[in-house]
């Protein structure tokens, strides 16, 4: 860092990318996320496209600098796109100072960016992905289960939802530089937020799990001629809902001990149900 | 099925699964934007809202740790909602239809994703050259081609011979078959919402989703309403932990 920016935003004027090249870096990172993903390298290759533009700004007539950034760029790189912005933008702001001339070097860069990566991807798919997504698609169900048209529209505010705030990660990364940002990871404040969205995204997951998963059974006893005994109405007196919630504690515990085999998992469900739901054991109600 | 159909609903597979624009494709390929716009190609909007969201609840939690795909709400969607549509299934059908078509996709994007090692290692070779355009290229160009070519045909041939074979096949299905696929609709929603669990379901704070999950049970409080409470919930466990940390300092 030159100084200690006082002000980032008035700093902003002095930086060598401005307002309009961050917003490319961002339009060009929020179209290609995952286009390009491999196994070998998930998100390297939209990482290095989108900087590609911005870098070559940095490193005016500086092909070797430029052609070193690009090559550390394409290496293995894997978070969260909307908040894992702010580490595109915070390498940006290293790579302008290394393109000064300032004493970066090459591990610097790339452990940073290797050891926000993990964290950011935390947050991102706890606020973004486990919380706002089913929340949205949640409500745009409920009206479209009512024959509400918007409700097939609803979806497209969660890809707005992601350009506003992945855009201001991005410029707040470049304004604060690496040590505003690593402050900020370390004070609580962060770990408080996430807390607290992980608290309303398992409020909503438990208030979900209740209304859309419909499993019941169908078995009855009879003895002699008395009226028949229902297994569903006995479940119902015990606990409220007791079967979807075994469905998803025992998902839970198999992912949890016997590792993430989603195809299998699919599998097994399906061959569970249609053995269940032929032999009247289990129906959806 | 009719040509023209055939080749919307290729495009509208494509288009969902392109991933261009992080997110959007959540919105494009969700099975609720295709039952609005297959609802209105068929005239029969409500019908196809019903069934997208029907087949949208399977899949509501489904999240890509690590850009592994559990399971494709987009091929489910678009094979099953234009053939209930046009052969008047009833909506347990189409997610009978609907949950096998969910697991198959999710062996296209495997084909995607081993496809697009080829194209990083092409990529390396233009950062050598500063070859900026050769990296966008190989971002999105070529893997979006490709993709095409992925999503497009095996969409449109299912699409304009199925629904025929479906009408015989449905017709002939055993009806404790198709309970058996009910139920299967009835109990996908859980593996998304196991999913979730796994991510963010510290367990301290595992009695919020009891407390979310009895609610609905034994006061029957709808989706929105969760959604208030929880955030309510959720902003007094923040504001207290700030002043908290305050007390201390």
């Amino acid at each position: 860092m030159t100084s200690k920016p006082a002000d980032p935003i008035k700093e902003a004027e002095k930086r060598a990318l401005s307002n309009k090249d961050l917003f490319k870096t961002f339009a060009r990172w929020y179209s290609v996320v995952e286009v390009s993903n491999s196994y070998e390298r998930l998100q390297a290759l939209s990482f290095c496209f989108a900087l590609s533009g911005s870098l070559r700004k940095l490193y005016k007539g500086d092909d070797e600098g430029y052609r070193e950034a690009l090559k550390r760029h394409i290496q293995f790189y894997n978070s969260e796109g909307t908040f894992g912005s702010m580490i595109h933008g915070v390498t940006l702001s290293m790579e302008e100072e290394k393109a000064k001339g300032n004493e970066i070097t090459e591990e610097v860069v790339t452990g940073f960016k290797t050891g926000l990566m993990g964290p950011i991807a935390g947050i991102g798919d706890t606020l973004i992905w486990g919380t706002l997504k089913p929340i949205i698609l949640a409500l745009a169900c409920s009206l479209a289960l009512n024959g509400v048209f918007v409700g097939g529209l609803i979806p497209f505010l969660f890809p707005l939802a992601i350009v506003l705030i992945g855009f201001g990660m991005l410029k707040s990364g470049y304004l604060l530089g690496k040590e505003s940002v690593m402050k900020l990871m370390q004070t609580g404040l962060i770990n408080n937020i996430i807390t607290s969205a992980s608290i309303l995204g398992l409020f909503m997951m438990g208030a979900l799990s209740s209304t859309y998963i419909k499993i019941s059974t169908p078995i009855q006893f009879s003895v002699m001629d008395s009226d028949p005994i229902v297994l569903q109405d006995i479940l119902d007196q015990i606990l409220a809902g007791i079967l979807p919630l075994c469905a998803v504690f025992s998902i839970y515990f198999y992912f949890k001990y016997k590792g993430q085999n989603y195809n299998k998992l699919i599998i097994m469900l399906i061959v569970i149900s249609l053995v269940t739901g032929f032999f009247g054991i289990l129906s959806s109600s | 099925m009719n040509l023209l159909v055939s080749i919307l609903c290729g495009f509208l597979y494509f288009l969902g699964t392109s991933r261009i624009g992080y997110g959007l494709s959540t919105a494009t390929g969700s099975p609720l934007f295709y039952g609005l716009i297959l609802g209105l190609v068929y005239g029969k909007l409500t019908e196809g809202l019903i069934i997208g969201a029907t087949i949208q609840l399977i899949y509501i939690g489904i999240i890509n740790t690590g850009g592994n795909m559990p399971a494709d709400q987009s091929l489910a969607g678009i094979i099953a909602i234009p053939i209930a549509l046009q052969t008047d299934l009833s909506t347990e059908l189409a997610v009978g239809l609907a949950v096998p078509f969910g697991v198959l996709g999710v062996f296209l994007d495997q084909i995607r994703r081993i496809s697009n090692s080829y194209w990083i290692s092409q990529a390396e070779k233009h950062a050598e050259n500063l070859n900026q355009r050769g990296i966008f290229n190989c971002a999105i160009t070529y893997p979006t081609i490709l993709l095409f070519f992925i999503t497009f045909i095996p969409v449109f041939i299912i699409t304009l011979v199925g629904a025929d074979t479906v009408t015989f096949i449905m017709d002939a299905m055993p009806q404790g078959i198709i309970d058996g696929f009910s139920v299967a609709g009835g109990i996908l929603p859980a593996l998304g919402f196991a999913i979730i669990l796994l991510i963010i379901g510290k367990r301290e704070l595992m009695p919020y989703f009891f407390i979310g999950f009895f609610a609905v049970a034994y006061l029957g409080i709808n989706t929105m309403a969760a959604a208030v409470f929880g955030t309510c919930v959720a902003a007094i466990v923040l504001f207290n932990s700030i002043n908290q940390k305050k007390e201390l300092s």
